[in-house]
């Protein structure tokens, strides 16, 4: 290891990538959702008013875990807590 | 590439350095354009008629469909809320909508989307405690007093995951309308930016916009019944 500021911005990066992965299971849990809803909705045109919004709520529910994953990402790349932990050893 | 939250100058109060950021000066720039707007149909209000027409039809409109919006999925007693959540959805639409004027989002921050939902947060108890009074209280210690732990954290979660949901949307799409700008030639900026602000600035603000109020509203309603 030559430098191991280096290689703690490589891991992190590693990191914001796998935490991204889990966009994969996200979109298709929300596919399933609105798949099921456009088939209630075929069934039973008449109750699509009431189906939309609860599939839109049953999106936003599932989206959480994509975002928090995104979140996670975001943080790993510019908020880093390692490579400042790493910084204030080298100074101190 | 730039998507952070600039500081733009530093207040010294009382030896209490105050920040005024990029976001804290969109908002502001949001608010006056909206406290214009409210000035607008106020005065435009004195000169409404009994028969709707041209102007005064489309706030009619606004309104009513909105006001028809709470009492669905909030019930009567939750309309007198209506103003409020009025007035959070245009916010968060039309901050929004500023990013197709260059702006940097104010929801992108993460600040203002926790006020909004720390707001959402009161709001369900206070109406969890108006409402149903002793009766509410005791639903944290259900099924067994061991248990209240838990359905205190789990309440905690409300206000974080509401806020981060809206905020990690808004983020999402700015950080991705950044990338664009800054890795493709500038002839390719010339038409393609119209379609994707369409999309992440309009399509998703007016999604989430929607998913934000009918969360806060649901979770509301859920505390108050």
């Amino acid at each position: 290891m030559q430098d191991p500021l280096a290689f703690i911005i490589a891991i992190a990066h590693i990191a914001a990538a796998l935490a991204s992965l889990n966009g994969i299971l996200t979109t298709l849990g929300q596919g399933k959702v609105a798949s099921t809803a456009i088939e209630s909705m075929a069934r039973q045109p008449e109750a699509s008013d009431s189906i939309r919004s609860a599939m839109f709520i049953g999106l936003a529910m599932g989206e959480t875990s994509g975002i928090y994953g995104l979140l996670i990402a975001i943080i790993m790349l510019f908020a880093n807590p390692l490579v400042s932990i790493y910084i204030q050893q080298m100074a101190g | 590439m730039d998507f952070n939250i600039d500081n733009l100058w530093v207040l010294e109060i009382a030896g209490v350095e105050i920040w005024i950021t990029r976001t804290i000066v969109n908002t502001w720039i949001i608010m006056l354009l909206l406290s214009a707007l409210a000035i607008f149909v106020r005065i435009k209000l004195k000169s409404f008629k009994e028969i709707p027409k041209g102007f005064q039809n489309a706030v009619e409109a606004v309104v009513e469909t909105f006001d028809n919006f709470v009492k669905n999925s909030g019930g009567e007693k939750l309309m007198p809320l209506g103003k409020w959540f009025f007035t959070v959805f245009v916010f968060i639409f039309s901050s929004s909508i500023s990013g197709v004027f260059g702006l940097r989002p104010p929801t992108a921050d993460w600040a203002t989307t926790f006020a909004l939902a720390f707001a959402t947060f009161i709001l369900i108890h206070s109406m969890g405690v108006k409402y149903r009074k002793t009766e509410y209280l005791k639903g944290f210690f259900e099924p067994h007093p061991i248990f209240f732990p838990l359905n205190f954290i789990g309440e905690l979660a409300t206000p974080i995951s509401l806020s981060f949901r809206l905020f990690g949307n808004v983020l999402a799409g700015l950080i991705l309308m950044t990338l664009y700008y800054s890795l493709v030639p500038l002839v390719l900026q010339l038409g393609i930016p119209a379609v994707l602000h369409g999309y992440f600035d309009l399509l998703m603000g007016a999604i989430q916009t929607y998913i934000f109020g009918v969360l806060s509203i649901m979770f509301i309603r859920g505390a108050a019944e």
